[in-house]
């Protein structure tokens, strides 16, 4: 058989004229300043976490963690084009992706956190393994050297 | 391609049409992407874990990184706020070089992306900053039993390294050098790469082929190393 090199070039489909262009241009600030203020509310609610303690620990992370996919969602859709692709492709990125990683997720959660929680290291059990060489002036050289 | 696609093919089984309508180049960085983003999504799980596990000794991560340039005053968050604003900001002028790549504007190319080469080196720098720091540590730092030679010694500790930190448990000094250094090297290679088809673009290689899709592909992975950090930011600097 013969080789074909007469493919559509996909290169050319999201080639647009200036009136397009001033569209996705508008869209793209918008996006940008969603994930703005989102930045911007997460710290202020992570910095004044840090200085009231009457703030639900749990509620802080869902809070945290779903603004997070949210703004992996504006990434991937709008910056990263995912959103303008056929649906074929939207779903080899994101299937077998989220397969894996939602596996993962409950091993270290589920399984293997319920284990360390029965196993949990006391915290009295602080002794650290430093180099064999003492560091200069520490008091390994004068205290202890034989 | 219209022979091949013939009555008796459907369209999408005679040859000569990309169902997913995506190039070969762009499809790849795509894959190349995912398994990128599992081994950075291995590392989070294990520092979800590990800080778990040892919940005792894990230090508070606004306490630790509370330092701002020139500003002798705690404040917890606002540099890696600012970091964050630099690494969304340059992926904006990221993406406005691929729209101007749609476009075929050369100097609305150019423009973003030296735009985004220079975003990129400044949270590199920022990234410098914190690790100086977090391994110099405090004026006072924290007394640390630690075993050398062999002996329990009681060692008055400033700063991080892998094998301890004044903080609190090592594992939190590996994890931070080992998960940022990983996303840095990202940031610094994503800026080699742009760096190399700026070049190329200002020489007209791209003007040449008709298209910017090389743009579009190196975009992708600069919008990718954007993502992990919004990962990272959350879970290592809010959590």
């Amino acid at each position: 058989m013969e080789f074909h090199d007469d493919f559509p070039q996909y290169e050319f489909r999201d080639q647009h004229d200036d009136v397009e262009g001033k569209k996705q241009r508008r869209r793209l600030w918008n996006v940008f300043w969603i994930m703005l203020g989102i930045t911007i509310f997460e710290l202020v609610l992570g910095s004044y976490a840090a200085s009231h303690s009457n703030v639900s620990k749990t509620m802080l992370k869902i809070v945290f963690i779903s603004f997070t996919i949210l703004k992996a969602y504006y990434i991937v859709y709008s910056f990263m084009h995912l959103g303008h692709e056929v649906k074929a492709m939207k779903w080899i990125i994101i299937a077998p992706y989220t397969t894996f990683i939602l596996y993962l997720v409950f091993m270290a959660t589920i399984t293997e956190g319920n284990y360390s929680k029965d196993h949990k290291v006391s915290p009295a059990d602080k002794v650290y393994a430093a180099p064999a060489t003492a560091e200069e002036g520490s008091p390994a050289e004068s205290g202890e050297h034989k | 391609m219209s022979d091949h696609a013939s009555a008796d093919y459907p369209a999408n089984w005679g040859g000569g049409v990309s169902p997913l309508k995506v190039s070969y180049g762009k499809l790849f960085m795509w894959f190349f992407l995912i398994s990128d983003a599992l081994t950075f999504s291995a590392f989070l799980s294990a520092y979800g874990f590990m800080r778990h596990k040892f919940a005792g000794t894990w230090p508070e991560p606004s306490t630790v990184f509370h330092h701002f340039p020139f500003i002798h005053k705690e404040l917890p968050l606002a540099y890696v706020g600012l970091m964050t604003f630099i690494l969304i900001m340059s992926s904006v002028t990221m993406v406005l070089a691929v729209e101007a790549g749609h476009r075929k504007d050369k100097k609305d190319v150019m423009l973003w992306m030296i735009l985004t080469i220079i975003g990129g080196f400044a949270f590199v720098g920022s990234q410098a900053w914190e690790w100086y720091h977090f391994i110099t540590g405090t004026e006072t730092g924290h007394w640390k039993d630690l075993i050398v030679d062999g002996k329990v010694v009681k060692t008055l500790v400033h700063g991080a390294n892998l094998t301890y930190n004044e903080y609190g448990n090592s594992l939190f000094g590996a994890f931070f050098f080992f998960i940022t250094g990983f996303h840095g090297f990202h940031v610094f290679s994503g800026v080699m790469i742009n760096i190399t088809i700026f070049i190329m673009v200002a020489r007209g290689v791209m003007e040449k082929r008709g298209h910017y899709e090389m743009v579009e592909k190196v975009g992708l992975y600069w919008h990718f190393v954007d993502l992990v950090w919004v990962f990272v930011f959350t879970f290592f600097y809010l959590l």
